[in-house]
């Protein structure tokens, strides 16, 4: 078994203008999906972040600012951690992550990175 | 309070350094590692193998098109993430401001959603 991160890229603006009963609806999906991916054992962690207003960057030479990062119109909005056999099979769980049908979110998939 | 530290990954800036400051890096990563552990505060934490081994995947249609690399538009990369629960904000930029990670790339410290 082997760990990969699906990284979450969230477009707050597109969220915004699809209003609330669509919002519910994707965010109902979430649940399901995260209970899916619980129930299959695959799951090691996930979080989802709050907006990219509440972020402070740490800078090299220590200076912390307001905001985030990284200045595009879509964000890390969360990630979920798993552990399965093969690449295909964490692309295949990416392509369920609820966002990405509705073309809310886009989800990359990466290996851990392993210390030896 | 939960917070995501999320560490970004200025290309090349871990190979430049010399064999005595990646070194210091190192050590410096594993007392940091250290303090968290001993603080009891991390909730996850991994860092990620190098950006040209990720798969981006969308969904047009209802039809998945997966593309090879990283999805962000930016020359940094996402490098890891570690969640860590401490008191409040302030804790979690203490440790964000020591935490080797910011020296290879801008570190930004995020609330996670409850």
């Amino acid at each position: 078994m082997s760990q990969y991160m699906l990284l979450i890229y969230t477009d707050a603006k597109r969220w915004e203008d699809v209003g609330e009963e669509v919002q519910n609806a994707v965010t109902g999906e979430y649940y399901t999906y995260t209970e899916a991916l619980t129930n299959s054992g695959a799951l090691v962690a996930g979080e989802a972040l709050q907006g990219v207003e509440t972020a402070k960057t740490v800078a090299q030479n220590g200076v912390v600012t307001d905001g985030p990062f990284a200045e595009t119109t879509e964000h890390l909005g969360g990630y979920y951690l798993i552990d399965v056999e093969t690449m295909d099979e964490a692309i295949e769980w990416a392509g369920r992550i609820p966002g990405v049908p509705h073309g809310l979110d886009r989800v990359e998939v990466r290996p851990i990175m392993v210390f030896e | 309070m939960k917070y995501a530290l999320i560490a970004y990954a200025h290309p090349g800036a871990f190979d430049a350094l010399t064999d005595e400051e990646r070194a210091a890096f190192a050590a410096d990563d594993a007392a940091f590692d250290a303090e968290l552990a001993d603080r009891n505060c991390i909730v996850a934490g991994e860092a990620l193998a190098e950006p040209d081994t990720a798969t981006t995947v969308r969904v047009h249609d209802g039809r998945a098109v997966l593309t090879d690399g990283p999805y962000a538009g930016v020359a940094e990369h996402l490098g890891g993430i570690v969640v860590i629960d401490v008191p409040d904000l302030d804790v979690a930029l203490d440790l964000a401001q020591r935490c080797p990670a910011a020296r290879t790339g801008p570190l930004e410290v995020r609330p996670i959603r409850t």
